[in-house]
C-alpha cells in the first residue's frame, strides 16, 4: 500500500508531527476547541523569508509593538520578558512571560507567569515545501472563556482575531518592511453608517508603525 | 483639496477634504492631473459591491506629478510624470514574484473581510470598498499611492496626459481579456460589451492574431466604434437579434474560439432573465446579474475559451455551469496584473501603434462629476468615457 503510487518526482518527505498539531502520523487534525475557560487559536502564513530571518524577528522584543497591535512596550525581566498592552480606551494591562523553548530558526515556546492576562503559546518556523520560503504557524491559547472574547469582540478586538491580524502584519512586516495601513488618509464625512461600518470592519484598531526594520 | 465622495448608493458628491500625507515608507503623494471615471465606478455608485462606506473617496484611473515620496522610494522623485496602476502591488511577496500583480498579499489592510466572502485576498485598490483595502482613490486632486517603487509607471517622452492615461487600467485590462483568451492566429473572438474594455479588448484581440472579431453592445455609438477598430458587430437590441444564432451564423454554427465578457456583473438583458434577476438582486437573493456571463457559456465553441475582465461581486443564480463542463471550456479571469502589461503598452503607444484617445467622449470638471455619475448610467449623452482635469474650474 505504502508504495502503490511510485511516480512522483517532487513529492518531498512528508513531517509526521509538524507545525503546531496541525499533523499528526501523516493526517490532518484541527485546531482546539474552544472550552473550559479557555479560547484557542491556531493560524499561519507563508513568508518570503528564511526560518530564521523570521525567528530573529519573532523573537526581537523591542521589534514587537513596530508589528503586534496594541503592543505598547515589551522590555526584558530578568531572564522573562514584562509586556504592556494599551487597548483603544487607553486602559493598559500588563503581564510577565516565560520563553520555556527557544530553538532558533525552529521553533519558540512561551507562557504567562505573572500578570493581568494569561497566553500561552507556540510558534514554529519551518521551510515550506518546493523551497517557497518559510511556513510560520502560531498556536496559542488565551485563559478566557467565551464570554469575554465576545465582550471583546464588541468592544475592542478579540485575542484570536489580534493573533490572526498579527500574524498578517508580520509576514507583511518581514516581506515589506512595511505594514498597510489606510488610517490617516483623506476622506469625507463618514456619518452615522460609515462610522458604524469601520468598526464592523476592525478599522478602529490602530495598525501598529512597521516603519524599516534594520536588514538581519 | 476637491475629492469626489461616495455618500450612498446613487449619491456622488465632489467635496473639499483633507490633503493626502506620506503614510509608510514606500508611499508617494501624486498631484493628479488627469483622472477618469470607469465602468466599473458605476457598480459602486449603483450600490451593487458591499462594504464602502460614506465619505469614500473613489476613483482608480488616475496621472500625475510627484509631489513627495516617502523615505523608502528610490526609483521616483519630486517632479517625475507618473501613470498610476489601479491595482496595489509590494513586490515582495510570492504573487508579485509570479507576476500575478493584482492578487498580492500584502497590501490590502482588510484582508479579513475579503478572506471571509471569498477564501483569500486580492490585492488593494485604489477607491474600491474596503473589502478591497479602503484606500482613498483618485478622483480627486491629490492622492497617496502606498508601494510607488512597485506601481507607478514613469512617463519620460512628452505624449500628452490623455494618451498615457488609460495605462491605469482599461488598456492593460482590455489587453489581459485577449491574452486570457488564448487566440490563436485566425482565430475568431466575440466580445460582450463595447464599453472601454470592450473596445480595448477588441484592438488587443486583433494585435494578438485574431481574424475576426464579433462585438455585441445595444448602443450604436459604441458598436461603431467597434467597427470602426474592425469588428463585425450585432446590436442584440434589434427586432429578431438573438446573439446566440448570430454568433453560429457568422461562424459556420461553429461559435467564436473565444469569448470576452467585457459586461461583468450588471448585464442589461431584455428577455425574461433580465427580469428574474433584476426582481432577485432587489431583494437581496442575488449579487450580480450575470445575464451575459451565461450566455457567453452558451455561446463559445466546444473547447473555447471564456476570459472574463468584467466585474463580479458575489453569488450568482443559474450559471449553466453543465455547459461549460460537457463543453470542455477553459475560463480564465481576474483583476488585471497591471505590472505585467503597462510597459510594454506604453511602448506601443509610443510607437503609435494605437491612440487611446478615440474613446474619450465627455471632459469635465472634479465639480462636474457626481452629475455625469447619474448621466452615464442612464446612458444618456452617448458617453463613451469620461476625463476629469482635477485643478479645471467649473464651467459655466
Amino acid at each position: 500500500m505504502a508504495n502503490a503510487l511510485k511516480e512522483k518526482p517532487h513529492a518531498e518527505s512528508l513531517p509526521l508531527v509538524a507545525s503546531a498539531g496541525i499533523l499528526r502520523d501523516g493526517k490532518y487534525m484541527a485546531p482546539p476547541a474552544d472550552k473550559d475557560g479557555k479560547t484557542w487559536v491556531r493560524t499561519t502564513a507563508q513568508i518570503q523569508a528564511s526560518p530564521l530571518d523570521c525567528y530573529e524577528l519573532w523573537r526581537n522584543y523591542a521589534a514587537v509593538p513596530l508589528w503586534q497591535e496594541q503592543i505598547k512596550e515589551v522590555r526584558l525581566k530578568g531572564k522573562n520578558s514584562h509586556w504592556v498592552m494599551e487597548s483603544r480606551t487607553g486602559k493598559t494591562i500588563e503581564w510577565d512571560e516565560e520563553l520555556m523553548q527557544d530553538e532558533p530558526g525552529k521553533r519558540l515556546v512561551w507562557r504567562t507567569v505573572d500578570g493581568d492576562s494569561y497566553n500561552a503559546g507556540e510558534v514554529i518556523f519551518e521551510e515550506a515545501p518546493g523551497d517557497r520560503g518559510t511556513i510560520v504557524t502560531v498556536l496559542q491559547e488565551f485563559g478566557q472563556g467565551r464570554l469575554k472574547t465576545l465582550t471583546d469582540t464588541l468592544t475592542n478586538r478579540n485575542p484570536k482575531q489580534a493573533v490572526i491580524e498579527n500574524v498578517r502584519h508580520f509576514k507583511a512586516f518581514m516581506e515589506t518592511g512595511e505594514i498597510p495601513r489606510t488610517e490617516g488618509q483623506p476622506h469625507g464625512p463618514r456619518g452615522v453608517t460609515g462610522t458604524v461600518k469601520a468598526e464592523a470592519y476592525g478599522e478602529h484598531i490602530k495598525t501598529p508603525p512597521g516603519l524599516e526594520r534594520k536588514a538581519s | 483639496m476637491k475629492a469626489v465622495c461616495w455618500m450612498g448608493k446613487s449619491k456622488m458628491e465632489t467635496l473639499n477634504v483633507a490633503d493626502p500625507t506620506l503614510l509608510n515608507p514606500h508611499d508617494a503623494i501624486i498631484k493628479i492631473t488627469r483622472t477618469a471615471i470607469c465602468g466599473s465606478d458605476l457598480h459602486l455608485f449603483d450600490g451593487f459591491i458591499p462594504t464602502m462606506q460614506a465619505g469614500d473617496i473613489v476613483g482608480h484611473e488616475f496621472m500625475g506629478i510627484v509631489e513627495d515620496v516617502g523615505k523608502e522610494v528610490t526609483n521616483l522623485k519630486r517632479g517625475d510624470r507618473v501613470v498610476v496602476p489601479f491595482t496595489i502591488s509590494c513586490g515582495r511577496c510570492l504573487f508579485c514574484r509570479k507576476q500575478l500583480w493584482s492578487l498580492c498579499d500584502n497590501t490590502n489592510p482588510n484582508a479579513h473581510i475579503a478572506e471571509t466572502m471569498m477564501g483569500y485576498t486580492p490585492s488593494g485598490l485604489f477607491g474600491y470598498t474596503h473589502m478591497l483595502g479602503g484606500y482613498a482613490g483618485g478622483q480627486a486632486q491629490y492622492a497617496r499611492v502606498p508601494f510607488a517603487n512597485v506601481g507607478p509607471l514613469k512617463i519620460e517622452s512628452d505624449l500628452p496626459d490623455e494618451k498615457v492615461l488609460f495605462l491605469s487600467d482599461i488598456f492593460p485590462t482590455g489587453y489581459m481579456a485577449a491574452d486570457n483568451a488564448n487566440i490563436e492566429e485566425g482565430d475568431t473572438v466575440a466580445v460582450w460589451g463595447c464599453g472601454p474594455v470592450g473596445l480595448f479588448a477588441i484592438s488587443s484581440a486583433f494585435m494578438l492574431g485574431a481574424a475576426r472579431v464579433i462585438a455585441i453592445d445595444r448602443f450604436p455609438e459604441r458598436l461603431d466604434l467597434a467597427r470602426s477598430l474592425g469588428a463585425v458587430t450585432v446590436n442584440y437590441a434589434e427586432d429578431d437579434v438573438s446573439v446566440l444564432t448570430a454568433l453560429k451564423d457568422l461562424t459556420g454554427g461553429m461559435g467564436p474560439d473565444s469569448g470576452i465578457d467585457a459586461v461583468g456583473m450588471e448585464a442589461h438583458s431584455n428577455d425574461l432573465q433580465g427580469a428574474y434577476d433584476k426582481v432577485k438582486t432587489a431583494l437581496f437573493m442575488e449579487t450580480d446579474r450575470p445575464g451575459v456571463l451565461r450566455q457567453a457559456i452558451m455561446g463559445v465553441r466546444k473547447g473555447g475559451t471564456l476570459s472574463i475582465p468584467g466585474v463580479y461581486g458575489g453569488v450568482l443564480d443559474k450559471v449553466p455551469f453543465g455547459a461549460a463542463m460537457n463543453k470542455g471550456l477553459q475560463m480564465r479571469m481576474g483583476q488585471t496584473h497591471m505590472q505585467k502589461y503597462m510597459k510594454p503598452l506604453l511602448e506601443r503607444i509610443e510607437k503609435g501603434q494605437i491612440d487611446p484617445t478615440f474613446l474619450i467622449s465627455h471632459r469635465i470638471t472634479l465639480d462636474e462629476a457626481p452629475k455625469m455619475y447619474e448621466i452615464w448610467r442612464d446612458k444618456k449623452e452617448k458617453v463613451t468615457k469620461i476625463v476629469i482635469d482635477p485643478w479645471a474650474a467649473k464651467a459655466a
